[in-house]
């Protein structure tokens, strides 16, 4: 992958800034909190890079809540009752969601538009549904007290310690989601730099046109719809991990939405967008706490207002465009 | 000559209508045919049942032997029969060379993944497309507005980028539904001198068209149809003179002539 | 057997008129309207307010509540809406427009109404009893399913011959046709888009008699009313109104049928809707597209 000199130096800029400045911060300022709120952003603006890729073959998808609860539940579920080290299950409930994703996406993706959006709503509601009522997700109940991420070693050798014995779960936390984070993005922008981006577009555009030309359209939105379900799979694994408890109200259907404003508000052209719209929207309310009753209403409030007055995302300022990413 | 694409009594019923009734006839290879018929003949229905965007009612369509109708559109592509579009479809937000770029995917050898990560293979093809997009672009006379986003052309450079795009794909026939439409003499001139081109590249071709003088000046052969029936087919002198076509023109609007 | 059926007319007749309203605005503006569950609250805490504190006869009480939103909903089509129609590059964009919306209702109603369920006084009392137990219906509930299939009519009937109805129609139809023929494109999509929300604050009212209201149903009415508008077709009258009723019948079905396997009959229902859209995506009676 060819990157131009100043490309390399944002993206070191910007590892430097989350590896070694936030932590450092952090540490000085002994703002602790921060980590959870840095660790839940990175988390969700990998479920919203998963949402923005379905974006970026013209569907609009309000069902990564269903993704991450179901990735959520089956890394649960193989930690709790089969004992399945939880580094495992990140894989698998990853791969999972994309099992389902392959099977639901295949008759719901020939919809279209709205129609797409609102049964992708449904599946979320069909999520909670289903964990309410199946037998091994123990209903209501949910299922708590997990356990803490053990060791992860290879031939002896730890490359992950057990985070129960680490001095800090949280910063480890950090770390983890923010390596998952870059990773996550780097092949985001990798898949949309590359041919398979330029495909994905020409779906967005005409998929008429786009079978003319003999791509086989249901094929590569089947492919999108489930590395999209993969990172929310993904994204919901790990949030389990941290609140060390699943719930079938865990990722309701306010949550699916906040995936798609996610990647709305940061710019639907743009493949760095969901996490900067992630990072606004998350921190916007979390800094909106103070306002007490007041938050729901004033969040509300400058969405609207961004919303009319840059309706085309965040990233489509001038100062942005010049150095555009995906486009 | 030998018949590359064999029509066979293909009809379409749309509820109680029959737009396009057991029609067969036979496109030879490398010849420029053409399928004429007044507003509302079942044209365009005939040609998507060719291109495989609608399933037949009955009949069939063969290329080179092979039953291709009733498959899905990107796999008769593949096999070489590929169209164009009568509403001037492109891809709206991609630059001119682009659009070519991207319709080269039949040529493509490596795999998503291959392209994911960018392998020899993968390189190798995207050099090719580059390069045979260029000529193509070159060919059809955009090579200055190669960079120019598509949505941004006027109408002929439009039907000449339509026309790329079916090129890139590097088809055996090409399909064409009304190129020369909303076209004014001078463009319909230029437009016939590219279909021309394209044929001389070794593509068949066959255009379905309203517009008499274009067709009669670019076609090998000539099938009229009228309600939804084959009435003629032949050379154009045979088909300017038969009785049945003079008839069926004559009976709809004056300006569906063109002569 | 007549009570499911009963049951489920009743519902049906509410949902059918919620349909309505989401179809209405969809088939104007192209908006999918999340907030119309919220706007639905709100008709219900009008009524509320209106009749069960001031005290007023619950016929005023649903005028309010209809007028209520119809100047909301003209309001957020003015100022909300058409900008951002008219700015944005892609579609979608209003989607997002109507989740903020629905966001910032859910805010309103919670600061002016604050998030206790409330109910008001029976309308009316008493129990209609049919062949000893096989089919029971409290008055109310008979009531309130005649007032919405009142309301059906006469929405159908004045889409159907009053001159802002055709003009509607007609812009639901070919937006660019519509305007060509002289039909003030900004003017009767605020005239819907307020019709729309006047229809869910109307539901709103009624519902409040029966089942009371409360902040947190603003989100799982939006969906039902999605559902409904899936299955009957998105922009299409008879879809809504087809929709609505067939909902309705399957949760009375279902209620009754599924209660030995516990709380499955929406879990179920949804199912059974994506199998539906795998075969008919465009609905019962919507067009189907390309
Ligand atoms: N999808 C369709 N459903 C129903 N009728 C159709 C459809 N497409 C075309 N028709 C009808 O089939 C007939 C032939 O149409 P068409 O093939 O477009 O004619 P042409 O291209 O020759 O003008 C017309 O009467 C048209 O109304
Ligand atoms: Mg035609």
């Amino acid at each position: 992958m060819m990157l131009k000199r100043n490309q390399i130096i944002g993206v070191g800029f910007f590892l430097f800034v989350i590896f070694v400045a936030v932590p450092w911060l952090i540490h000085v300022s002994g703002r602790w909190d921060f980590y959870y709120t840095l660790t839940s952003v990175a988390l969700l603006s990998i479920a919203s890079g998963g949402v923005w890729l379905t974006f970026y073959i013209g569907r609009i998808n309000i069902g990564q809540g269903a993704f991450a609860l179901t990735g959520g539940y089956v890394a649960a579920i193989l930690v709790v009752k089969y004992d399945v080290s939880f580094w495992l299950t990140i894989p698998i409930a990853g791969l999972f969601c994309a099992a389902v994703a392959v099977i639901i996406g295949l008759p719901i993706l020939r919809l279209r538009g709205v129609y797409f959006a609102m049964i992708t709503l449904v599946l979320t509601e069909v999520a909670r549904l289903t964990a309410l009522a199946l037998p091994i997700t123990n209903g209501a109940k949910g299922i708590s007290s997990i356990p803490l991420p053990g060791e992860l070693s290879i031939l002896g050798l730890t490359l992950i310690p057990d985070f129960s014995t680490v001095a800090n779960v949280k910063l480890a936390f950090y770390y983890l989601a923010a390596v998952l984070m870059v990773l996550c993005f780097a092949g985001l922008y990798r898949l949309v730099n590359s041919r398979i981006g330029h495909l994905c577009r020409s779906l967005q555009q005409n998929e008429e046109l786009a079978s003319s030309i003999g791509v086989n359209t249901a094929y590569l939105r089947v492919i999108a719809f489930a590395i999209s379900s993969f990172l929310g799979g993904v994204s919901g694994a790990i949030f389990m991990a941290i609140s060390r408890s699943i719930y079938p109200a865990s990722f309701p259907v306010k949550d699916s939405v906040d995936f798609m404003l996610n990647c709305f508000l940061g710019g639907l052209g743009y493949v760095f967008g969901p996490m900067l719209g992630t990072f606004m929207i998350y921190f916007g309310w979390d800094v909106l706490f103070t306002t007490g009753k007041y938050q729901l209403l004033i969040y509300s409030a400058i969405l609207i207002l961004l919303i009319l007055t840059l309706p085309n995302g965040v990233l489509s300022l001038r100062i942005f465009n010049k150095r555009g990413t995906a486009k | 000559m030998s018949a590359l694409l064999e029509v066979k009594g293909l009809t379409k019923r749309f509820g109680g209508l029959t737009a396009v009734n057991d029609v067969s006839f036979d496109v030879h290879e490398k010849e420029i045919l053409s399928v004429i018929g007044p507003n509302g003949a079942g044209k365009s229905t005939l040609f998507k049942l060719i291109s495989s965007f609608l399933p037949s009612s009955s009949g069939e369509v063969l290329f080179k032997g092979q039953r291709i109708s009733n498959l899905a559109p990107h796999i008769v592509a593949r096999k070489g029969v590929v169209r164009t579009f009568q509403e001037t479809t492109i891809f709206k937000s991609m630059s001119v060379r682009d659009n070519v770029i991207i319709s080269h995917h039949l040529r493509s050898q490596a795999s998503l993944a291959g392209y994911f990560l960018g392998t020899k293979t993968a390189l190798a093809d995207e050099e090719e497309f580059g390069r045979s997009a260029d000529e193509i672009v070159e060919f059809l006379n955009l090579g200055e507005i190669r960079n120019e986003l598509a949505s941004n052309l006027p109408q002929g450079h439009l039907r000449a980028l339509g026309i790329a795009i079916g090129l890139a794909t590097n088809p055996s026939v090409l399909l064409m539904d009304e190129p020369f439409a909303g076209m004014n003499h001078d463009e319909t001139m230029r437009t016939v001198e590219l279909v021309r081109g394209v044929r001389d590249r070794g593509v068949t071709v066959l255009l379905v068209e309203h517009d008499m003088p274009a067709v009669m000046k670019i076609s090998d052969r000539i099938v009229v149809i009228n309600f939804g029936e084959k009435i003629a087919e032949g050379i154009p002198s045979e088909i300017q003179e038969n009785e049945k076509v003079i008839e069926a023109y004559l009976g709809s609007e004056d300006d569906e002539i063109g002569m | 057997m007549e009570q499911i059926i009963a049951n489920g007319l009743y519902l049906g007749a509410q949902y059918a008129l919620i349909a309505l309203g989401l179809t209405l605005i969809f088939a104007l503006m192209n908006v999918l309207n999340f907030a119309h569950g919220q706007m639905y609250v709100i008709g219900g805490f009008v009524t509320y307010t209106v009749y069960a504190q001031l005290e007023l006869p619950f016929v005023v009480a649903l005028f309010a509540s209809a007028i209520t939103l119809a100047v909301v909903g003209a309001l957020i089509e003015k100022f909300l809406f058409r900008p951002v129609i008219k700015k944005s590059v892609r579609e979608e964009s209003t989607m997002l427009l109507a989740a903020g919306i629905a966001f910032f209702l859910d805010a309103v109603i919670l600061l002016v109404f604050g998030e206790k369920q409330r109910g008001v006084p029976k309308i009316v009392n008493g129990l209609f009893n049919y062949d000893n137990y096989t089919l029971v219906m409290p008055y109310d509930k008979i009531l309130v399913g005649f007032l919405a299939i009142l309301s059906i009519t006469t929405f159908i009937l004045y889409m159907q011959y009053s001159k802002t109805g055709r003009a509607m129609r007609a812009l639901a139809q070919d937006k660019i046709a519509a305007q060509l023929m002289g039909v003030n494109v900004e003017r009767y999509s605020m005239i819907g888009f307020a019709l729309g929300a006047m229809l869910a604050g109307v539901v709103g009212g009624l519902l409040v008699s029966i089942t009371g209201v409360n902040l947190g149903m603003g989100g799982p009415t939006s969906i039902k009313a999605f559902m409904m508008v899936m299955i009957g077709g998105a922009g299409v009258i008879s879809g809504a109104i087809a929709g609505g009723f067939i909902l309705g019948m399957m949760e009375s079905v279902g209620l009754t049928v599924l209660a030995a396997y516990g709380d499955i009959t929406y879990l179920a229902i949804f199912i059974s809707l994506m199998i539906f859209l795998a075969f008919r995506p465009q609905g019962l009676m919507g067009k189907p597209w390309g």
